[in-house]
């Protein structure tokens, strides 16, 4: 009778353990790493650090950002992927790491898609094509007449060789039949230096950063690289409006190694979808000029594989 | 007038009780995280920004801000006491600081870089507040043809730094710009001596090498036996205080310094440690007293100490002028403001002159804790002389892992870090110094890539380095420092000296740099 009691109570409290509402109820139990794949101080990283505060805050365990700078985000990336699924390690994924650096690197140990389960949408940011008022140009057509009429005189910079403005900008050369000369930098901050002090006429870079200097009128912004206009840049027209079928989406996302419990997903999913609902997430947000657009878990999935499907050609031919 | 206006607004925002408060933590955890070698103002100020979420945007920055310039102070401490530069920037504090305290000297060492400090922050301050709109626009100046002179100025210089013969010290510089090429090329975005090593790609750390060359290294020498005996002299409070002559000999060095350091650190990306090996080079060039550098003149450390303090002050101006950060803990401070919905750029001095000039009235303040705080430490960090190597050195292995892995959470960086502390016990072992080596490490890089941007600019026109008249009188002051270098007699009597004493029984290689 007792031998049996025990049975059972054993029995009990395995289904317990294994049984599928175990997660649900326990997860999270232990701090919860979000790699993030800058160094700390970046819009990125203030963008993990507000969203783990606010799953700490909801979800009762530790959100702790960890900074993994290095190679295009790869070493962030490759992090994640060798940790185990088991709902304690994320990362605050971005365009990047997922869909331009194994395309540059082909020894990238990692396949962007399969080994990953990209969970929650957060935002993007979108470049833009900035000119100098030095130049005297004031709008994409300006700039267009001036390079056709005299190829390669017109220098632009970009923060890399295979960032996304370069690659954005060879493709923009493509389908607007132009020829500009590129100057590339490390990074964004020194080529806003630069930009500022009159040594390159033109930029492709990140819209947040230089609204102080759009505003100040030390830079013009011919056209966004977005699918439509943005709120902090309402009179900038988007390459699209204009007839050129360029956009570039910076995105930012919360993605784990593949595997992860079902539940665990939807219940991070839930509570990160909850803090970007919130006021000062959403000030927050509209702040560093980080565009959202809510997408459930399965679109944003897709949308990460769509992405990779259209930065391929893109890198590829920027880097011949 | 407009700048008394200025500093009142700022001294309104400052004296406030809160504020002043959250100054004294800020420089108080950055000299002991200076002390700390590999442990920057970097991982202090990333951990204190969570704290500044519940701050106000002024309390925030002064804080943090704080532990960056609280953290110049500190890292010569151990530069002095154990050959081992507790930051990357006052590695050249060794070459003097250490000689000084072998001496018995060491509390003077230490009193010396205190007030130099002091100085040379009070000066990058005064830089700041007569000409800060200014400041801004002289960054501009700067094209990538006058970066590029300026750091072949800065090379030229930095040959004499090693005092193991000059040729010595060439091949030391070459080896240095050859570990700085290691990385993606940013023209071409082709990896270089990666040996296909994604953690490589961006290059080796600054941290990482500073620590493993100067730290690592002389913790390794230190187990062939160093001595202890030099700990105890000099340890009186007088002992502390410069005489009339050394105060005399430290007045011109510190303001030339100072000037060197406010100067690179108006230009965003070059920083304190350019700034404290070229202050220190200059100096050895142009001081009377140049036999005595390296073998424990006090203008040895009061000029790196007086460069990279100014230079760490007038560092705020391209980050908050212009929004653009000269290094990883200054964009820290723009995030900072970012969670506060404040986008440093050219409109904050008009949009936040409270916070501005409540940031720079602040630094007044902080650069006086900072004195207050540390002159009275220098008894204490002196006895740490008497902890015995087996306690100490140990410990400092452990700190400067912990440090170098806190960068960017690799553990790469630390077997990087130990390897860096093997080729620098190598190097020793057949009296190569390191100090040349981090200098080509530092300016090599940026040399080229502003060489390389410079010839882009011009379509591969080298003329562009003499017609641009900045770039054109960088270039001549490089070559009247050649010049001078090979026809002074002073010089060749040097080398000639240099010569004998290599062929002499070699001298144990704790005796280095």
């Amino acid at each position: 009778m007792k031998r049996r009691t025990m049975l059972a109570a054993t029995a009990l409290s395995l289904a317990a353990i294994t049984g599928p509402g175990f997660a649900q109820s326990d997860w999270p139990e232990r701090p919860v790493r979000i790699l993030v794949s800058f160094p700390p101080g970046g819009s990125s990283d203030l963008v993990a650090r507000l969203l783990s505060e606010k799953l700490s805050a909801s979800l009762g365990a530790q959100f702790v950002v960890e900074n993994k700078p290095g190679a295009a985000g790869t070493v962030a990336a490759t992090a994640l992927q060798e940790a185990a699924p088991d709902g304690y390690t994320f990362m605050l994924s971005n365009l990047t790491p997922f869909n331009v650096a194994p395309i540059r690197f082909p020894d990238t140990p990692y396949d962007p898609i399969a080994d990953f389960d990209h969970i929650t949408y957060v935002g993007t940011v979108n470049l833009a094509l900035f000119a100098a008022p030095s130049t005297g140009l004031s709008s994409l057509e300006d700039l267009i007449a001036a390079a056709q009429a005299d190829p390669g005189s017109y220098e632009y910079g970009s923060s890399g060789v295979g960032s996304w403005g370069h690659v954005i900008a060879e493709h923009f050369q493509n389908v607007s039949d132009t020829e500009l000369f590129h100057i590339p930098y490390k990074g964004s901050g020194p080529m806003r230096l630069d930009f500022r002090s009159g040594v390159i006429p033109t930029m492709f870079d990140a819209v947040p950063q230089n609204l102080p200097s759009v505003q100040e009128g030390s830079a013009i912004a011919l056209a966004v690289s977005a699918t439509e206009r943005l709120a902090t840049l309402p009179d900038v027209p988007t390459f699209t409006e204009l007839g050129y079928d360029v956009v570039a989406e910076n995105w930012l996302g919360v993605s784990a190694p593949a595997g992860v419990p079902e539940d665990i997903k939807t219940k991070l999913d839930t509570a990160l979808t909850e803090a970007m609902g919130s006021e000062e997430v959403v000030a927050q947000f509209d702040n560093w000029g980080l565009v959202r657009v809510p997408k459930t878990s399965a679109e944003f999935s897709d949308y990460v594989a769509g992405q990779l499907q259209q930065w391929t050609p893109l890198v590829a031919s920027a880097l011949e | 007038m407009d700048l008394f206006a200025n500093l009142a607004l700022g001294l309104e925002t400052a004296i406030s009780p809160i504020t002043l408060l959250y100054c004294f933590i800020g420089v108080f955890l950055g000299t002991f995280i200076g002390v700390l070698p590999g442990v920057g103002p970097l991982a202090a100020v990333a951990m204190l920004l969570p704290v500044s979420f519940h701050l106000e945007p002024a309390t925030a920055l002064v804080m943090l801000a704080g532990v960056y310039y609280g953290a110049e102070y500190g890292g010569s401490i151990a530069s002095i006491l154990l050959n081992i530069p507790g930051t990357p920037s006052s590695s050249v504090t060794c070459l003097d600081g250490y000689p000084m305290a072998r001496q018995g000297r060491a509390g003077l060492a230490l009193f010396a870089t205190s007030m130099a400090s002091f100085f040379g922050a009070i000066f990058g301050v005064l830089v700041i507040v007569l000409l800060a709109p200014k400041l801004a626009d002289f960054a501009l100046l700067f094209q990538p043809a006058e970066y590029f002179s300026v750091m072949v100025l800065g090379l030229i210089a930095a040959s004499v730094v090693s005092s193991s013969g000059a040729l010595r010290g060439l091949m030391m510089v070459c080896l240095g710009i050859l570990l700085g090429a290691i990385g993606i090329d940013v023209n071409s975005g082709e990896t270089r001596f990666t040996a296909g090593i994604p953690e490589l790609r961006d290059g080796v750390s600054l941290v990482v090498v500073a620590m493993g060359l100067f730290g690592v290294s002389e913790v390794m020498v230190s187990l062939r036996g160093a001595t202890q005996s030099y700990a105890g002299a000099r340890l009186s409070w007088r002992g502390f205080f410069p005489n009339a002559g050394e105060w005399r000999r430290s007045a011109l060095p510190a303001l030339r310094g100072s000037g060197i350091g406010a100067f690179f650190g108006t230009l965003p990306g070059t920083g304190q440690t350019v700034a404290s090996f070229v202050g220190y080079a200059l100096e050895k060039r142009i001081n009377r007293n140049k036999e005595t550098f390296g073998k424990g003149a006090i203008e040895g450390v009061v000029v790196p100490e007086a460069a990279n303090n100014a230079a760490a002050q007038t560092a705020f101006i391209p980050t908050l002028t212009l929004g653009i950060p000269g290094s990883t803990t200054m964009a820290l401070m723009i995030g900072a403001l970012m969670i506060h919905g404040i986008t440093p750029g050219p409109r904050l001095i008009a949009e936040h002159p409270d916070l501005f000039w409540g940031l720079i009235v602040s630094f007044l303040f902080g650069n006086l804790f900072l004195l207050i705080l540390n002159v009275p430490l220098i008894g204490l960090w002196v006895r740490l002389l008497r902890i015995p190597h087996h306690y100490l050195y140990p410990t400092v292995i452990v700190i400067i892992c912990v440090g170098v892995y806190g960068i960017s959470n690799a553990l790469s960086d630390v077997w990087l870090a130990l390897g860096f502390g093997f080729l620098g016990y190598m190097l020793r072992l057949f009296r190569f110094e390191p100090a040349p080596m981090l200098i080509g490490f530092v300016l090599g890089p940026m040399m080229e890539e502003y060489f390389r941007r410079a010839m882009l600019l011009s379509r591969g026109d080298p003329m562009v380095f003499l017609e641009r008249p900045g770039s054109a009188a960088l270039l001549a002051a490089g070559a009247a420092l050649l010049l001078f270098a090979t026809f002074s007699p002073k010089q060749i009597a040097c080398r000639i000296w240099g010569r004998k004493s290599q062929q002499g029984p070699a001298p144990r290689s704790s005796d280095g740099p």
